[in-house]
C-alpha cells in the first residue's frame, strides 16, 4: 500500500522522478490529452512545445494533479499520487509551479508571498521562515524587493519572486506553464536567465514555453506536443535541425 | 484669453479665463435663475424664521404673511424670465461658458419658478390644519430624549445583526460555492429562504409565532436581534460569495500548488482578497440594515427598547400629530446620510487603487 508519507521522505528509488502512464483527460467532450506516456527524470530539463490547445499546459497541471486526468496514472519519487488515499497537499509542497499569470497574493508583501506556505504547509517558524525566503530572494537577485507589493513590481520581478516562493518549499521538481508568455519583451530575458541557473544547479524542470532559444540552450530534453499526444521526444538541438515528424516541421518553420 | 507662448503646460481654466470667456448678457441669465431659486428657497425660509418656526402658530402666521407671498411672487416672475431668456438664447452664445450660463440660468429659474408657485399655492391652501399636523416642531422638543435613545437602539439594532451577519454569512458564502452538492444545497436553502421571504414576516414568525406556538419565551428586543441578524446573513452571504467568486482562479491554484489544503487556500489567500473587495457592497447592505431595523415596530417593544420608528409611530398613535414620524426621518437621515457618504468615500478609494495595497 502506498504511505502518505513518502511524498516528503527522502528519495529513495533510482527510477524516473515522474512518470505519467496513459493519461487521458476530457473536459465534457473535449479529449484533450490522448493517452500520455513520459518518464521525467532527475536533473532532466524536459521542455514541451506545441501548438496552441496541443494539450501542453493540461500536461504539466496533471503532473501536480491541478487537472485530475480523466484516465491513466502519475507516479511521483515513486509514490503513485493519483491513488484517492495520497495526501495531495503533502505531494504538492514537493512539486513546485510557476504561472503565466504569476499568481502572487496582491494583498502579502514579497516575504509574505514566500513564507506564507512556509509557515502555515510546513510548519516553519517565523524566524526560519524568513531567513529561507531571503534566501531564496538572493537566488532570484531580489532580496531588496522583500517589503514590497506585487503590485509595486514589474512583471519580470514578480516573475521571480513566483519562482522564489515556489523554491522556498525545496521542491523535488519544478513546473513552469508559460512563465514568460505574459511579459514585456523587455523582461523575458531576466526570468529565463533565473530558470537557466536553476537548471545549471542541477533542478528537475518540466517548462511548457514558446521561447525556442531557451529549448534549445537550456533544455536537456524536448517533447513536441500536437492535439493531445506527444509527437516527438528527443534532444533539443535534434529535433530543431531535423525534425521527423510533419507536424513538427511544420510548427517549427512557423516559429523560428 | 488663451496664451499662445505656453504650449508645454496645459492652458490654464481657472476662474479669470472662466471671467474672459464669461459674456454679459448670459451671465446676467445666470445671476437671474439663480437669485429667484434663491429667493423662492433661502427668502421664504428667512421670512418663517423671522415670524418664528415655534410654536406652530407663529409658523402658520409666517406662512400666510404677504412677505412669503411676495417673495415667492418675485421667485415667479424672475426664474420666468431667466428661462425664457435662456432657452431662447443659449444656441446663439459665442463661448461655450457663455453657453453653460445660459442654460444653468435657465434651468435654476425654473426650478424656483416651480418652488415658488408651489409655496404660494400652498400659503393660500390649508395652511393651519397642514402645519398643525406635521410642523408642529415644538412637540419635538419634548421626544427629543425619545429619539435620541430611539437612534442608538436603531444602531445597536443594525450594528449587531450587521456583526452577526458578516461572521455567519462568511461560513454561508464559503458552503454555498463548495463543489459538493451535499454540503452546498443547505446554504443554498438557508440563503433562498432569507431572501425569499419578507423580512416583516421573519420578524413576526420568530417575535410571535414561534413564542405561541412552542409556549417559549422569546422576549421581543432579542427576537428582533435573531431575526435581523438571520436575514442579514443571507445577504451578507451572497455579498460574500460573489466577492469570493471575483477573486481570480490562479490564486487558487498557487495557494494549491504550495500544498495549500482547501480551506487554508480559502483562509489565507482567498477571503483576505475578496473581504477588501466586498467592503462597499457590505457597506450598501449595512445602510440598508440600519432601515430594515424599523419593522422591529412590529413587535411589541418597550419604552426603552424603541427604535426610531417605533418613537415616532408610538408618538403618532397617541398624539395624532405626524410631526413626530417627520422627527424620525429626521433621525434616520442623521444616520445613513453619514453612513453613505462613508461608502462612496471607501469606493472611489478602492477604485484609485489606494486601499488592496498593504497587509
Amino acid at each position: 500500500m502506498i504511505e502518505t508519507q513518502s511524498a516528503t521522505a527522502p528519495r529513495n528509488t533510482t527510477g524516473p522522478l515522474v512518470e505519467l502512464i496513459g493519461i487521458h483527460k476530457w473536459f465534457d467532450t473535449n479529449h484533450v490529452l490522448k493517452g500520455i506516456d513520459l518518464k521525467i527524470d532527475p536533473k532532466q530539463v524536459l521542455v514541451v512545445i506545441g501548438p496552441s490547445g496541443s494539450g501542453k499546459s493540461t500536461l504539466l497541471r496533471s503532473i501536480n494533479l491541478l487537472e485530475e486526468p480523466t484516465e491513466g496514472s502519475v507516479i511521483f519519487d515513486g509514490t503513485e499520487i493519483t491513488d484517492i488515499r495520497v495526501d495531495l497537499d503533502k505531494v504538492r509542497t514537493d512539486i513546485g509551479m510557476v504561472f503565466q499569470s504569476y499568481n502572487l497574493f496582491p494583498h502579502k508583501n514579497v516575504l509574505g508571498n514566500i513564507t506564507l506556505a512556509l509557515r502555515k504547509v510546513l510548519k516553519i517558524d517565523e524566524r526560519e521562515a524568513k531567513e529561507r525566503a531571503i534566501e531564496q530572494l538572493k537566488h532570484v537577485g531580489l532580496e531588496h524587493k522583500a517589503d514590497q507589493y506585487p503590485g509595486q513590481l514589474s512583471g519580470g520581478q514578480q516573475q521571480r519572486v513566483a519562482i522564489a516562493r515556489a523554491l522556498a518549499m525545496r521542491p523535488k521538481v519544478m513546473l513552469f506553464d508559460e512563465v514568460t508568455s505574459a511579459l514585456d519583451p523587455e523582461l523575458v530575458k531576466e526570468v529565463l536567465d533565473t530558470m537557466k541557473g536553476l537548471a545549471d544547479e542541477g533542478m528537475t524542470m518540466v517548462v511548457v514555453t514558446h521561447e525556442m532559444g531557451f529549448a534549445r540552450e537550456v533544455g536537456t530534453r524536448l517533447v513536441f506536443m500536437d492535439e493531445g499526444q506527444v509527437v516527438e521526444d528527443g534532444a533539443p538541438r535534434e529535433i530543431f535541425a531535423n525534425p521527423r515528424d510533419e507536424r513538427t516541421q511544420s510548427f517549427l518553420s512557423h516559429v523560428l | 484669453m488663451s496664451t499662445a507662448e505656453a504650449p508645454l503646460s496645459p492652458p490654464g481654466r481657472g476662474l479669470a479665463w472662466v471671467r474672459g470667456e464669461s459674456k454679459p448678457f448670459s451671465l446676467a441669465i445666470l445671476v437671474l435663475g439663480a437669485a429667484s431659486l434663491a429667493l423662492a428657497f433661502v427668502g421664504s425660509i428667512l421670512v418663517l424664521v423671522a415670524h418664528g418656526i415655534t410654536p406652530v402658530d407663529d409658523l402658520i402666521r409666517g406662512l400666510k404673511s404677504n412677505e412669503f407671498f411676495g417673495v415667492n411672487l418675485f421667485a415667479v416672475v424672475g426664474g420666468s424670465i431667466a428661462s425664457v431668456l435662456g432657452w431662447g438664447t443659449y444656441r446663439r452664445m459665442g463661448t461655450k461658458v457663455a453657453r453653460e450660463q445660459a442654460v444653468a440660468g435657465a434651468v435654476l429659474g425654473i426650478q424656483a419658478a416651480a418652488l415658488g408657485a408651489f409655496f404660494m399655492w400652498f400659503s393660500e391652501s390649508d395652511v393651519d390644519t397642514f402645519a398643525f399636523q406635521y410642523m408642529r416642531f415644538e412637540v419635538l422638543a419634548g421626544a427629543f430624549g425619545a429619539f435620541v435613545n430611539g437612534a442608538k437602539n436603531t444602531v445597536f439594532l443594525a450594528l449587531t445583526a450587521e456583526t452577526i451577519g458578516i461572521m455567519f454569512g462568511l461560513v454561508l458564502a464559503v458552503f454555498a460555492i463548495s463543489k459538493r452538492a451535499v454540503v452546498r444545497a443547505p446554504a443554498r436553502i438557508y440563503i433562498n429562504f432569507f431572501r425569499g421571504t419578507p423580512l416583516v414576516w421573519q420578524i413576526i414568525f420568530i417575535g410571535v409565532a414561534l413564542p405561541i406556538g412552542l409556549r417559549i419565551n422569546i422576549p421581543a428586543y432579542t427576537a428582533a436581534i435573531i431575526a435581523l441578524s438571520l436575514n442579514a446573513s443571507a445577504y451578507t452571504a451572497e455579498v460574500f460569495r460573489a466577492g469570493i467568486q471575483s477573486v481570480d482562479r490562479g490564486q487558487m491554484e498557487a495557494a494549491r500548488s504550495l500544498g495549500m489544503s482547501y480551506l487554508q487556500a480559502m483562509r489565507y489567500s482567498i477571503v483576505p482578497q475578496a473581504f477588501r473587495r466586498v467592503i462597499p457592497p457590505l457597506m450598501n447592505e449595512f445602510v440598508i440594515l440600519i432601515k430594515d431595523t424599523s419593522l422591529v415596530l412590529v413587535l411589541g417593544l418597550t419604552a426603552s427598547q424603541f427604535e426610531l420608528m417605533s418613537v415616532g409611530n408610538n408618538r403618532l398613535e397617541n398624539s395624532f400629530n405626524a410631526t413626530y414620524l417627520i422627527g424620525t426621518a429626521i433621525g434616520y437621515l442623521a444616520i445613513s446620510l453619514p453612513a453613505i457618504r462613508l461608502v462612496n468615500l471607501l469606493e472611489k478609494k478602492l477604485r484609485s487603487g489606494l486601499v488592496g495595497v498593504g497587509a
